[in-house]
C-alpha cells in the first residue's frame, strides 16, 4: 500500500529561511526586474506599457556615463576584494592557529569591534583622517613634509581604503572558520617530508583554504559593488558607481524603472563574474565547484 | 462568594476599559504628512504638531525618512501614503507631472494664503511655499577672504580645491547654482551652454550631496567658500563660528519649503487645515526663529536679530530668483549626464 508522502522535519525547519528568502529577495527582485521592463509603475499608472528602452538606454549609453559607472563599480569591488584578502588572510591564519583561547578571543573582539559602529560613522571617521584638512595632511603640512595636501580622498584610493576597513572583518571571519578546520598535521607532514615553511603553506594550507577564500572574496566583492554610502562620501567628483546612479534614479530622478534596469544589469554582470571566479578556483584546487 | 454574574460583569467592564483607547483611536483621524528632521523636526514634534493635534482633534503621522516622492509614487493614487507632502519646489513639480499633488493651493481652501508674499504662490510654485531660504555663498571669515559680492567670486583661482558645490544630479541647490551660472555668464537661467562652460572653470571643486555636509565642510575649513542657503550659515549664529553668508549682487535663489495636498487624500479638509495652521503667524514665527527660515506670511513679526537677516519685507523677497523647475525637470537626465562628465576627474 502506498504511503502518503509527508514533508520531512528538515523541510519544515528550512521553511522559515526559505520564506525569508522568497519575501526579501525573490519577491523584491522580481518586482524590480518587472518594473525594468515597463515605462512606469503598472500598478499605479494605467498608461504604463512594456518596453525595453531602459536596457537600450544602458547598452547604447548615449549619455556616456553608464558603462564607465559599471566599470568603476567592478574595479572598486575587485581592488577592495584583493586588498581585503591580502590583509585578512594572514590575520585569519594567525587567529586560526592561535593556541591561547584568551588571545583568540581578544583578537576576535578586535576584528569584530569596528562592526559595532555604523558604516556612515566609520566613513565619516575616514573623512576626518584623509580629507585635505584631515589628520594626515594637516600633520604632514605642519611638519613641512608636503606643501599642499596629498590626494587621499575624493578619489578611488580613499574609497577603497574606507571599503577595505569596513569589509576586512567579513573576510577574516569567513577565512578563520575554514583555516581552523584544516588539520595542522597535514602541514607538519609536508614539512617532515622536506618542504619548507613557504612550500608547505603554498601546497597544503592554501589549496585547502580555497573554499574560504572563495566565500570571503564573494562576500566582500558583493558588498563592495553594492556599497552606496562610502563611495558617495569618499569618492567626490572622481567616483561614480552603479549603486550611486541607482540611488539618483530612485531618489531624485524618480525613475524606478531605469533604476531597476541598472540593478538587473549589476546583478547579471556580478553573477557572471562569480561563476567565472568559482570555476577558476575550482580548477586551481582540482575540485568541481567550490560554492 | 463571587457569582457568575459578577465575574461576567467585571469582565465586560474590564474589556470595555481596555478597548476604549483603541476604539477612540480608531475614531480619531490620522493625518499623514512628510516633514524634515533635525532642529525643524524637533520643534515640530515638541510643539507644533501636538498643538495641531489638540486643536483639530486628530493625530499626525509624520514621515521624516527621505526620499518621500518614491514612496508616494509607489502608493495608490486613490489612497496615497501622505495627505500633505512637504518638499522643496523641484520635487513638487515632478509630482504634479505624475498627478500626485494638486496644482495650486488658494485662499479658498487655505485662508492664510491671502497673507503670503507673491513668491509663495507664484507660477513657479506648485502648492504653497510656507518658508524660503536664500541660496547664496557661505564663506570663512578667518581665511583673509573678502566678503563675496558676486557669484563670479567663486571662480577666483585662489579658491581652487577649497570651493564647494553640490552633486548636481541629486541636490536642488546644485541645480539652482547651475542655472545661476547660466544667468551670470550667459543669457539667463536657461542658458545651459554658458552654465556648463562656467562649471568647467570651477574645477577643482569639492562636491557634497546635501547641505548639512556643506555646513560641516565650511566649519572644518575643508571648503572656505561654497554654495549654501542662508539658514545653513545663520543657524550657527552666536556659536562663535568663523562663517558668514553673502547674498551676491546678481540675486539669491529661492529654496522654498512647499506644502501640498495629494489629490487622493481622504482627509483633504484636515490637510488644508494643516497648511493653514502652518501659515499662521505664531507658528511661522516659532519655526522661522528656530531654524532661520524666512516666513512666507507677510504678517509675521520676527525678533530684531532674525528680522535683520531674513527675507521679511517686500523689498527683500524681491531679490529672490525662482527657477523654472518644470523646464529644468524636463531636461534633467541630459543635464545630469553632462555635468557628471564635466565634473568627473
Amino acid at each position: 500500500m502506498a504511503v502518503a508522502s509527508r514533508p520531512s522535519p528538515i523541510a519544515w525547519l528550512l521553511a522559515p529561511a526559505l520564506l525569508l528568502f522568497v519575501l526579501f529577495f525573490v519577491l523584491p527582485f522580481g518586482v524590480m526586474a518587472m518594473m525594468s521592463f515597463y515605462s512606469g509603475n503598472p500598478v499605479t499608472n494605467p498608461n504604463a506599457f512594456p518596453t525595453t528602452r531602459h536596457y537600450e538606454r544602458f547598452i547604447f549609453d548615449t549619455a556616456g556615463i553608464f558603462h564607465d559607472a559599471l566599470w568603476a563599480t567592478l574595479r572598486i569591488g575587485f581592488i577592495t576584494t584583493v586588498v581585503s584578502l591580502l590583509i585578512g588572510y594572514p590575520l585569519a591564519h594567525w587567529m586560526a592557529r592561535m593556541q591561547s583561547r584568551l588571545g583568540h578571543a581578544l583578537v576576535l573582539m578586535a576584528v569584530i569591534a569596528p562592526m559595532l559602529t555604523g558604516i556612515v560613522v566609520r566613513t565619516f571617521a575616514w573623512m576626518t583622517i584623509l580629507q585635505d584638512r584631515g589628520v594626515i595632511n594637516t600633520l604632514l603640512m605642519e611638519w613641512g613634509v608636503i606643501g599642499k595636501p596629498l590626494p587621499l580622498m575624493y578619489n578611488e584610493f580613499g574609497t577603497v581604503v574606507a571599503l577595505v576597513h569596513i569589509y576586512v572583518p567579513f573576510m577574516v571571519l569567513t577565512l578563520t572558520g575554514v583555516i581552523g578546520r584544516i588539520d595542522e598535521r597535514l602541514e607538519q607532514a609536508a614539512r617532515s617530508l622536506g618542504a619548507g615553511r613557504l612550500r608547505a603553506f603554498v601546497e597544503v594550507t592554501l589549496p585547502l583554504s580555497l573554499p574560504g577564500i572563495l566565500a570571503g572574496s564573494l562576500l566582500v566583492f558583493a558588498l563592495s559593488i553594492s556599497a552606496y554610502v562610502t563611495p558617495s562620501l569618499m569618492g567626490g567628483t572622481d567616483v561614480l558607481t552603479l549603486p550611486m546612479l541607482i540611488a539618483q534614479q530612485v531618489g531624485t530622478s524618480f525613475n524606478p524603472n531605469f533604476a531597476g534596469a541598472l540593478g538587473v544589469v549589476l546583478l547579471l554582470v556580478s553573477l557572471l563574474i562569480v561563476v567565472a571566479y568559482n570555476r577558476i578556483l575550482a580548477r586551481l584546487s582540482g575540485e568541481q565547484g567550490l560554492a | 462568594m463571587i457569582s457568575r454574574r459578577t465575574v461576567l460583569g467585571t469582565g465586560a467592564v474590564a474589556a470595555a476599559t481596555l478597548a476604549a483607547p483603541s476604539i477612540l483611536h480608531a475614531q480619531t483621524k490620522t493625518l499623514k504628512i512628510t516633514t524634515w528632521g533635525g532642529k525643524w523636526g524637533e520643534i515640530m514634534k515638541a510643539t507644533v504638531l501636538p498643538a495641531f493635534e489638540k486643536e483639530f482633534k486628530c493625530t499626525v503621522q509624520a514621515d521624516q525618512a527621505f526620499p518621500f516622492v518614491p514612496k508616494l509614487q509607489a502608493s495608490p493614487k486613490n489612497d496615497p501614503i501622505y495627505d500633505v507632502l512637504h518638499t522643496n519646489s523641484n520635487e513638487q513639480w515632478n509630482c504634479l507631472v505624475e498627478g500626485l499633488v494638486m496644482p495650486k493651493i488658494t485662499a479658498k481652501e487655505v485662508p492664510n494664503v491671502a497673507d503670503v508674499y507673491p513668491y509663495a504662490v507664484s507660477d513657479k510654485i506648485v502648492g504653497v511655499s510656507i518658508f524660503t531660504s536664500a541660496i547664496g555663498l557661505g564663506y570663512r571669515t578667518d581665511k583673509g577672504l573678502a566678503k563675496p559680492t558676486s557669484w563670479k567670486d567663486l571662480a577666483d583661482p585662489k579658491l581652487a580645491g577649497v570651493r564647494g558645490g553640490y552633486i548636481i544630479p541629486v541636490n536642488s541647490l546644485g541645480q539652482c547654482h547651475l542655472m545661476m551660472l547660466g544667468k551670470v555668464y550667459g543669457k539667463g537661467l536657461q542658458d545651459l551652454d554658458a552654465a556648463y562652460k562656467a562649471l568647467e572653470q570651477l574645477k577643482p571643486i569639492k562636491l557634497v550631496d546635501f547641505t548639512g555636509q556643506m555646513e560641516k565642510m565650511l566649519l572644518s575649513g575643508e571648503v572656505i567658500e561654497g554654495v549654501i542657503h542662508d539658514s545653513g550659515v545663520y543657524r550657527y549664529d552666536g556659536q562663535n563660528q568663523p562663517v558668514d553668508f553673502a547674498s551676491p549682487s546678481e540675486g539669491v535663489l529661492a529654496l522654498e519649503q512647499v506644502l501640498n495636498v495629494t489629490p487622493g487624500s481622504k482627509l483633504k479638509e484636515l490637510a488644508f487645515g494643516y497648511i493653514d495652521y502652518m501659515l499662521r503667524p505664531d507658528v511661522q514665527k516659532l519655526l522661522a526663529e528656530g531654524v532661520w527660515y524666512s516666513p512666507s506670511n507677510k504678517k509675521v513679526k520676527l525678533d530684531a536679530k532674525y528680522d535683520a537677516k531674513l527675507l521679511t519685507t517686500e523689498a527683500k523677497v524681491a531679490t529672490l530668483i525662482q527657477p523654472d523647475w518644470k523646464w529644468y525637470n524636463a531636461r534633467k537626465e541630459d543635464i545630469d549626464a553632462r555635468v557628471t562628465k564635466i565634473l568627473k576627474g
